[in-house]
């Protein structure tokens, strides 16, 4: 079991840490080095949305209260409103939204901030996270690589991680450092969260489609080519690391929490042969289990 | 009488849950593997695993002594290491060098491993970069100059060295003495097996393919090979061996060095026999790229 999995991040020139279960009978599970706590890269959004989710059920926060983004303040990325030019008006839950579907990272410093790192760290024990520490968000990651490589910007910093010819700055990948979870402990989330255990039924269900709603389908979604089955999921990414965490569902209705988490070999940005072998590694894990 | 090899067939049968994977950990093969288990059980008095179809489980007896069995073996390797560091005739280093290395820069290694380490024996295998890796993780060797990139899981390693390669390609087919990638039209790549290092191997065809879009590979045991399938007419050879010449085959630099060979010394934290391993390190690195 374990030997197949091992082949196929071998195979793609990966360290990889895995956890899946089946939703109906969670004892019954692949893993490989699932207890090892890794850095999360932009699966922290996970928790984070989870974390959201339990503060308005709490009526700690109003989802529909609006803040307004300055872009001076923003955190830079890709996607989202990290991508915006201008001041942008939005809801709490549509920045949980932005955070979740396009992986902004703007949008998740802003949640962050209101929802706190203690307020957090508290909740996610309460779930019963012994594994899962959100230290910082991306913002702080950001400047720690700077600071590490030394580089003046956020992209010449990323540009030494990608750089094959050279060797990392010590610590980039220590999960000691930042927002960390071991594979099993996203699975145990995503278990509790898909029972409702966690939330309310309209905030259970506000995750669900939420996860639903990601655009990435190159990494989980790609080990399954069909339609037919449902893939709801969180992915990140962040120098050499390649993730995702989600719920596979197939036709008929058997449901599957799966987490791969990999160290690539290689630095650089576009690596498909990676997100591939996580789809792989899922879709091995699916049929081991089902 | 228990033996070291009994409490690494436990060990490695406890974490792989499968008979070949434990016997590749252990580095045996699976019949001696087999046999050290019944015997380690006979000696207990207790079965220690169930063996299913395919899979390989812990009794509760075998849950209840693997603590034990680590234990011992860890006491093992500290007296392995104790011995090392008391020895009079100085430690001995094991030194892995991958195929790749060219004879002259080995030879460095290990002569700079010699003055470096003062009294020290040196002992030199070559192997494929992750039997190398494997090897310095189990102990088997002190430190190995690999392949980068490639998956390191824990160990430590060194800053990547960038040597020069050269093409060599049947005489007559180019005339320049400096050649640009897209020159090398028509014939195979002489490459060694992809999963001797599948990072460093697609890095070094996704590079090529850049620049020649046909022309394909023809896999080689060894550059002998390779430089013999150039004298044939037959494949293109790129090696950073400076001395690789033969008659017929034409020595050309790379313009812009787009295929520097990559090479890193690796060695574990926890098995160095030297005090100060990152000095050691430094000057070996050295003589590694000079």
């Amino acid at each position: 079991m374990n030997a197949r999995i091992r082949g196929i991040f071998e195979d793609a020139g990966v360290r990889g840490w895995m956890h899946a279960i089946s939703l109906e009978d969670p004892q019954a599970s692949v893993e490989l080095d699932a207890d090892v706590v890794v850095p999360l890269a932009s699966v922290y959004k996970l928790p984070l949305l989870a974390g959201f989710c339990r503060l308005v059920d709490l009526g700690e926060l109003d989802p529909r209260e609006r803040v307004t983004l300055e872009p001076s303040a923003r955190t830079a990325g890709p996607t989202g409103l990290s991508a915006f030019a201008d001041p942008v008006t939005v809801s709490l839950r549509d920045l949980a939204l932005s955070m979740a579907t396009v992986s902004d990272n703007a949008s998740a410093d802003a949640l962050l901030d209101i929802v706190g790192l203690r307020r957090l760290a508290e909740i996610l024990e309460s779930f019963g996270l012994r594994r899962t520490w959100v230290r910082r968000g991306t913002a702080a990651n950001l400047r720690d690589l700077q600071r590490r490589t030394g580089a003046d910007d956020a992209d010449a910093a990323l540009a030494v991680l990608a750089d094959n010819d050279r060797t990392d700055p010590v610590g980039v990948y220590e999960a000691a450092n930042g927002s960390a979870a071991s594979a099993r402990d996203l699975t145990l989330l995503l278990r509790r969260l898909w029972a409702g255990e966690l939330l309310s039924a309209s905030q259970t269900e506000f995750v669900k489609t939420t996860m639903h709603r990601q655009i990435f389908l190159h990494r989980l979604a790609s080990g399954f080519p069909h339609d037919g089955v449902r893939v709801a999921g969180k992915t990140g990414t962040f120098g050499a690391l390649r993730h995702e965490a989600g719920v596979v569902t197939l036709p008929g209705g058997a449901a599957f929490a799966i987490a791969v988490l990999t160290l690539a070999a290689r630095g650089d940005f576009r690596q498909p042969r990676v997100d591939a072998a996580i789809g792989e590694a899922a879709r091995v894990a699916v049929d081991l289990l089902r | 009488m228990i033996t070291e090899r009994h409490l690494q067939i436990f060990i490695a049968l406890a974490e792989e849950q499968h008979f070949g994977d434990a016997a590749r950990a252990v580095g045996i093969t699976q019949p001696p593997l087999s046999q050290g288990l019944r015997r380690l059980e006979a000696l207990i008095g207790s079965k220690l695993f169930e063996r299913g179809a395919g899979r390989v489980e812990l009794t509760p007896a075998g849950v209840a002594l693997l603590p034990y069995a680590r234990r011992a073996l860890t006491s093992i390797e500290e007296l392995h290491q104790a011995a090392i560091a008391r020895d009079p005739e100085g430690p001995e280093i094991r030194l892995g060098l991958a195929p790749e290395v060219p004879p002259s820069a080995g030879a460095a290694v290990a002569a700079a491993c010699g003055s470096v380490i003062p009294g020290s024996r040196v002992t030199v295998v070559t192997a494929p970069t992750s039997s190398l890796v494997n090897q310095v993780g189990t102990g088997r060797l002190t430190l190995a100059a690999v392949l980068h990139p490639a998956v390191l899981d824990g160990l430590e390693a060194g800053p990547v060295s960038l040597l020069p390669t050269w093409a060599l390609v049947p005489a007559a087919t180019v005339d320049t003495e400096v050649v640009a990638l897209r020159q090398l039209k028509g014939l195979p790549i002489a490459v060694r097996p992809r999963a001797e290092a599948p990072a460093a191997r697609d890095l070094f065809l996704d590079t090529f393919a850049l620049h020649r879009p046909d022309g394909g590979t023809v896999v080689v045991t060894d550059e002998r090979a390779g430089l013999a399938m150039a004298a044939a007419g037959q494949a293109i050879v790129v090696t950073a061996d400076p001395a690789l010449i033969a008659p017929g085959v034409g020595r050309h630099r790379l313009a812009d060095d787009p295929l520097p060979l990559r090479l890193r010394l690796v060695w574990s934290r926890t098995r160095t026999p030297f005090l100060r391993p990152n000095d050691v390190m430094a000057q070996l690195t050295e003589a590694l790229a000079s």
